[in-house]
């Protein structure tokens, strides 16, 4: 059932309209879960387009294997996604920087508050990005180590292939997922692929991993797949940042998801004036790559690549 | 007055980025200053204040060496690749400089221009930020003070503008320069003023009217000048937004700053195709414009004017 929760007029014949699909037990029985999924609030994402594709077909198909309410929100920012803007046009602002937004803001921020108004009573949520078009990351939740208790084990139940737990910030305050985590929904965020692209196998394993996790919140009725488990970034583990020591363009040696060791080549900085190699970037630990620089031209201090180091037990 | 590269930034094929600063007085003399331009490289008002304030001081310092009495340090711009593309951000990843702060030196590319900046700035008894507003909008010059900063209100009134500002931090503000200035002692202040892509000449001088005052008053040049303003104090719950209840071309029939009666049509809302009239914004109160929306097309519910009501600001 499509549902339309925000409507605003644009200067020229047009409306800005959000919308969501609401999947729910046709017998109206519902005791379930309700999960929300959504995606698009950065419009050069298009990772999540696939995924919600995926997602409402499965439900499509098997209307009568759902026992809670699911609903699916493929895009947050529709002139964005239409247009490979990752903030909001014409008022170039990252709307998962305007939340909880409030009905007297500006347009963004009117748009982060009806997403939360339709979001809100949500027992889950699944905020789907992928990265940037800068970078290529392994999929991933990201968990704010203030929630870590309560949201590791559910991102556990997807068979993601990676956890990272990182240090509360202050500026993410103003996300998606900090607002909903607060207001009691609890909500994952997933990070995967990267920026203007779709890779099928992340959408398909997600997804997957979605109806898997859904399975076990009763939310839908389906056996469980075999997922491999986890890595979780812990105490123990450290991600290290590799960023460029100089501007030039970046050439990868390796791949992203790999297990690299240290002292090994990640890739060169070279300069195509000069036709020289500027800088040499090596792993400064054994780990795994779980994001790599996909787009090439750097400046100093560019992101390169982050790694998780091996734990010391996993050493062992 | 001497003139410093305080850092550099490199770029595969631009000419490297040299981060400016112009120093006058003695190093280490008190009261010191320090002035920023725009870190957003499409706040033409403000780079022009910045400029006309190097020419200003290094003129009378030429003509009177004695006219600098403590030390005051112009920046006046941190991010002229942008000024040269006409963008607002930083080229590559469109991020603002102005949330990174404190900065992290091993950090992205805009958090090492963040710290570079903050090291430079960060031990001056006054600390100045020349600032256009980021949305859509024209201002009445003012000066913000973060409410971290509000015991500073009586030094912000040397300034002598109409208004200064008391903003409520949001998780935003703690990133910006202006928040961390403060959290090491600086009494740090905000101008914000005119319009993004444009000169406006009168008000920007009269920022730099106000700048030139703030200094002679605190001592730190000797130079007379004309009393200002006595400064009226205003926060959210004095500034009320009047937004639009209809899209398309925006007609607006007052200026910034101008004290406009209640029931007095501010502007009118026209169809974008047939022209039909769609609304016409009537002031619902009395008070002055202290912003308005600065382009010809309009949304619905955009913020179309903030007026300041007149009954209830705080006057000293
Ligand atoms: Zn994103």
């Amino acid at each position: 059932m499509i549902e339309e929760f925000f409507n605003v007029k644009l200067p020229v014949d047009e409306h800005l309209i959000l919308k969501r699909n609401r999947f729910l037990t046709p017998l109206q029985e519902l005791n379930g879960k309700r999960i929300s999924i959504i995606t698009g609030i950065h419009g050069d994402e298009i990772e999540g387009q696939y995924v919600c594709y995926l997602l409402a077909k499965w439900l499509n198909e098997n209307p009568d294997k759902i026992k809670g309410i699911i609903d699916i929100y493929p895009s947050m920012n529709p002139m964005g996604i239409d247009s490979i803007t990752r903030g909001f046009p014409f008022y170039n602002v990252d709307i998962n920087r305007t939340f909880p937004g409030k009905t007297s803001e500006f347009l963004p921020g009117q748009v982060a508050n009806a997403i939360v108004e339709a979001i809100k009573g949500s027992d889950y949520a699944i905020d789907i990005h992928s990265s940037n078009i800068f970078l290529r990351e392994l999929p991933q939740v990201r968990i704010s180590k203030s929630n870590a208790k309560e949201l590791v084990p559910l991102a556990q139940k997807m068979g993601i292939d990676f956890i990272w737990v990182h240090d509360a910030v202050t500026v993410l305050e103003s996300t998606f997922s900090h607002t909903m985590n607060t207001l009691g929904t609890k909500t994952l965020v997933v990070e995967m692929g990267v920026g203007m692209r779709i890779t099928k196998e992340y959408g398909e394993n997600l997804t997957e991993g979605i109806l898997n996790l859904m399975a076990q919140l009763d939310i839908i009725d389906r056996p469980l797949s075999l997922s491999k488990p986890s890595f979780v970034s812990t105490i123990n583990a450290e991600v290290h940042f590799i960023n460029s020591p100089c501007s030039g363009v970046f050439i990868p040696t390796l791949e992203h998801n790999v297990t690299v060791a240290q002292g090994e080549k990640l890739g060169d900085i070279i300069d195509p004036l000069l036709g020289e190699i500027k800088a040499t970037l090596l792993s400064p630990c054994d780990g795994l790559l779980f994001t790599i620089r996909e787009y090439p031209v750097v400046y100093e201090g560019s992101l390169i690549a982050r790694i998780l180091e091996d734990t010391k037990e996993e050493k062992a | 007055m001497r003139e410093e590269i305080l850092f550099e930034i490199t770029s595969l094929s631009r000419e490297p980025m040299r981060v400016k600063a112009f120093k006058f007085g003695k190093k280490d003399a008190t009261p010191s200053c320090v002035i920023v331009g725009p870190m957003t490289g499409d706040a033409i008002d403000q780079l022009w204040i910045a400029s006309r304030m190097v020419r200003f001081l290094r003129q009378k310092e030429l003509e009177n060496p004695s006219f600098i009495l403590g030390e005051i340090v112009v920046v006046p711009t941190a991010n002229t690749y942008s000024f040269n593309m006409g963008k607002s951000f930083w080229p590559l990843d469109n991020t603002d400089i102005d949330v990174m702060f404190p900065g992290y030196e091993k950090g992205e590319t805009t958090q090492r221009i963040a710290a570079r900046l903050f090291e430079k700035t960060n031990n001056f008894d006054f600390a100045i930020l020349l600032e256009a507003r980021k949305d859509h909008a024209e201002c009445k010059p003012y000066v913000s003070l973060l409410a971290n900063g509000a015991e500073d209100v009586d030094d912000a009134r040397a300034f002598g503008l109409d208004f200064i500002h008391i903003k409520d931090e949001s998780p935003i503000d703690t990133v910006s320069i202006n928040y961390n200035w403060k959290i090491w002692n600086a009494k740090s202040f905000s101008i914000i003023s005119g319009k993004k892509g444009e000169l406006r000449k009168n008000d920007a001088n009269k920022v730099f009217d106000a700048i030139v005052r703030f200094l002679s008053k605190h001592k730190i040049i000797d130079f007379p000048i004309f009393e200002g303003s006595i400064g009226n104090v205003v926060t959210y719950d004095n500034i009320e937004i009047i937004k639009s209840s209809a899209a398309g071309l925006f007609d607006t029939l007052v200026h910034v700053g101008d004290r406009v009666v209640h029931g007095q049509p501010l502007a009118r809302i026209y169809n974008t195709l047939d022209g039909t009239l769609m609304q016409t914004i009537i002031a619902p109160f009395e008070g002055i414009i202290s912003c308005a929306y600065d382009y010809p097309l309009i949304f619905q519910n955009a913020i179309a004017f903030r007026i300041i009501r007149l009954e209830d600001t705080q006057l000293p």
